[in-house]
């Protein structure tokens, strides 16, 4: 999976690896989440020293945050991202409903979502989404099986946001920047 | 076994299991409308829970007789609605079933059901109103108390949230006002409830010694901050709630005095025919969220006002507080430890005024009825994100939080609680 490359241009690894996943594969099966998550963490870790060995910056951000293009924010401050995926704010600037699409908590892509683009941690906004739908105030974002369905979601869906691995972009979905 | 568990066995407990065997198996609970072929709008939402507890106590009774081989008396199930048909509208609706064993009655309520609608809402701010029942905006935990998974344990810090008053505290019929205010150095929100409390709880005729409760006009209020998505939360509550009652002629007959409102209700004359407690908490909250623990600590001090002709004792100030920590050892697997005090008047810490004023009446009180100190140590295993199962222990000194109504024989001072239990959501 991927460093962010400076053009977003679809490898044939990721190409692949994306076709695989629309074979309808559920991205993380029960048992096998754990080897996964080890392995992905230490070629995370791996590539994170890597860059900034080589780019002398510490913001590597692997997940990119995506958009239907009918949303009309191509900028989010991150308190404003965060207002969004914590499910508090439901509009885009333009007053259009927002739908949020989010992986199941124990992935590896949600995590380092939640860490590297909103600066939390999964069980936060866990928390934050359980606050809303037991006290009445708020509705829990969509989650989907996989990063194929996500992909599939938000290009389908107006007003869709969620995020994916930079690597697995596609046409019909666009990158929301968070600064 | 009781009729209870039997009726409760036949229907629920095949249900938890066939829940519990599927909850690893493909059936995706995120979903489960989608299970019955039933496709809802993205602006609907179904959710729910169910949570069974075994309890035991060395002495005393808590949520059953729970003395000797214990009791399965703790029972939680719910259901959760809400549309969301424009962004700035929304209707939810949360019916709980819940057996708790004297201190609850054991019969579906309303937690809450309302109308939520924002004036306004963008990227700074939002403000809105909710009309209906509304819940209690009321520390870090009441909002969502409903819900075993929300919460740090099996048992709430009783000193703070009070199970045998659970109704009143969580909700009341009224109006929400609420305004969140999001800036670069955090957000921002305040949310000031006014109407009626609710009175249904069994526990409050016998605390009060009353034949009659109802909920009088109350508001609560509840100023939040949050930096960094949560992971600093400060509060602070403060609240009015208003309760009249019609107190019972024979004055304190059987009743053992259990918490900060018993010290009231003894030669009352013959002749009063209502009386009102005003009871104010006013509430700090403080929390941090790191990684792998949280470290959460609130306050709390209670002033409790008796109005009527002939109220010998017409106020009382109480203070509360705890301190916990929880570690989560893996992202599945997480501890707790707590200590939790409750003294149901700050300036009689012992108890042993206020006993000796029933003794000089001819009831005997125990001095430590009027304090509990909880020192609780527990784990929760995540076992899906679905279905949880926990286990915590307790070593209390004193009975300030348990119910008159499953305490009429002698009480201990010194008592420990253990419990387990296993809950489901989707």
């Amino acid at each position: 999976m991927a460093l962010r490359p400076s053009v977003h241009r679809p490898s044939r690894r990721s190409t692949e690896l994306l076709a695989a996943h629309r074979m309808t594969e559920p991205e993380f099966v029960p048992g096998q989440a754990r080897k996964r998550v080890g392995f992905t963490r230490a070629r995370r870790a791996l590539a994170f020293v890597l860059v900034c060995l080589a780019l002398g910056t510490g913001t590597a951000v692997a997940v990119d945050v995506v958009a239907n293009p009918s949303v009309p924010d191509v900028a989010l401050k991150r308190a404003t991202a965060w207002a969004v995926f914590s499910m508090r704010l439901r509009t885009w600037s333009d007053g259009s409903p927002t739908t949020v699409f989010v992986l199941a908590d124990s992935s590896p892509v949600h995590a380092e979502f939640s860490k590297t683009v909103l600066d939390t941690f999964p069980y936060q906004l866990r928390r934050a989404w359980d606050r809303l739908v037991f006290s009445g105030t708020g509705q829990a974002p969509i989650e989907v099986k996989s990063l194929a369905e996500m992909r599939d979601r938000i290009h389908t869906t107006p007003g869709a946001v969620g995020y994916l691995p930079a690597g697995l972009l596609d046409k019909g979905i666009r990158i929301v920047r968070v600064e | 076994m009781n009729a209870h568990i039997r009726r409760f066995g036949l229907v629920a407990l095949p249900l938890l299991a066939l829940m519990a065997a599927n909850s690893r198996a493909e059936i995706d609970w995120s979903r489960p409308l989608d299970q019955l072929g039933l496709k809802l709008p993205d602006t609907v939402q179904i959710h729910g829970f169910a949570s069974q507890s075994y309890l035991r106590s060395t002495a005393n009774n808590f949520f059953g007789y729970t003395q000797n081989m214990g009791s399965l008396d703790f029972t939680e199930m719910g259901i959760n609605g809400s549309w969301r048909p424009i962004p700035q509208l929304q209707t939810s609706l949360q019916v709980v079933y819940r057996r708790a064993g004297q201190t609850d009655n054991q019969d579906l309520r309303i937690d809450f059901g309302f109308l939520d609608y924002s004036f306004l809402s963008d990227a700074r701010q939002t403000v809105g109103v909710r009309l209906g029942r509304v819940v209690n905006p009321y520390g870090l935990y009441n909002d969502t108390r409903d819900m075993p998974f929300t919460r740090p344990s099996i048992l709430l810090p009783q000193s703070i949230y009070f199970d045998i008053t659970r109704n009143t505290t969580l909700s009341s019929d009224g109006i929400q006002v609420y305004g969140e205010q999001r800036t670069d150095f955090g957000d921002f929100q305040l949310q000031v409830n006014g109407g009626y409390a609710r009175t249904e709880d069994p526990s409050w005729k016998s605390v009060l010694s009353a034949r009659s409760v109802s909920g009088e006009p109350s508001w609560v209020g509840r100023l939040m901050y949050e930096w960094q998505g949560g992971r600093v939360r400060l509060g602070a509550t403060s609240a009015t709630m208003n309760i009249r009652y019609q107190p019972e002629p024979i004055v304190l007959s059987g009743l053992i005095g259990q918490n900060v409102f018993s010290v009231f209700p003894f030669g009352l004359p013959q002749n009063v025919t209502a009386t009102s407690l005003h009871f104010s908490p006013v509430l700090f909250s403080a929390q941090i969220n790191e990684e792998n623990w949280s470290l959460t600590s609130e306050y709390a001090i209670r002033y409790s006002e008796f109005e009527g002709p002939g109220s010998p004792v017409p106020n009382v100030t109480g203070e509360s507080y705890y301190v916990q920590g929880t570690y989560r050892v893996t992202s599945d697997v997480e501890g707790f430890l707590r200590y939790d005090v409750l003294y149901a008047d700050r300036s009689d810490r012992n108890g042993k005024k206020t006993s000796a004023i029933y003794a000089a009446q001819g009831v005997d009180v125990p001095a430590y009825d009027n304090f509990a100190k909880d020192l609780g140590v527990g784990l929760r295993w995540d076992v899906t994100p679905y279905f949880m199962l926990r286990g915590e222990y307790h070593y209390i000194n004193g009975t300030g939080w348990i119910s008159p109504n499953e305490n009429r024989g002698e009480t201990s001072q010194h008592w420990s609680l253990f419990g387990v239990s296993a809950s489901l959501r989707f």
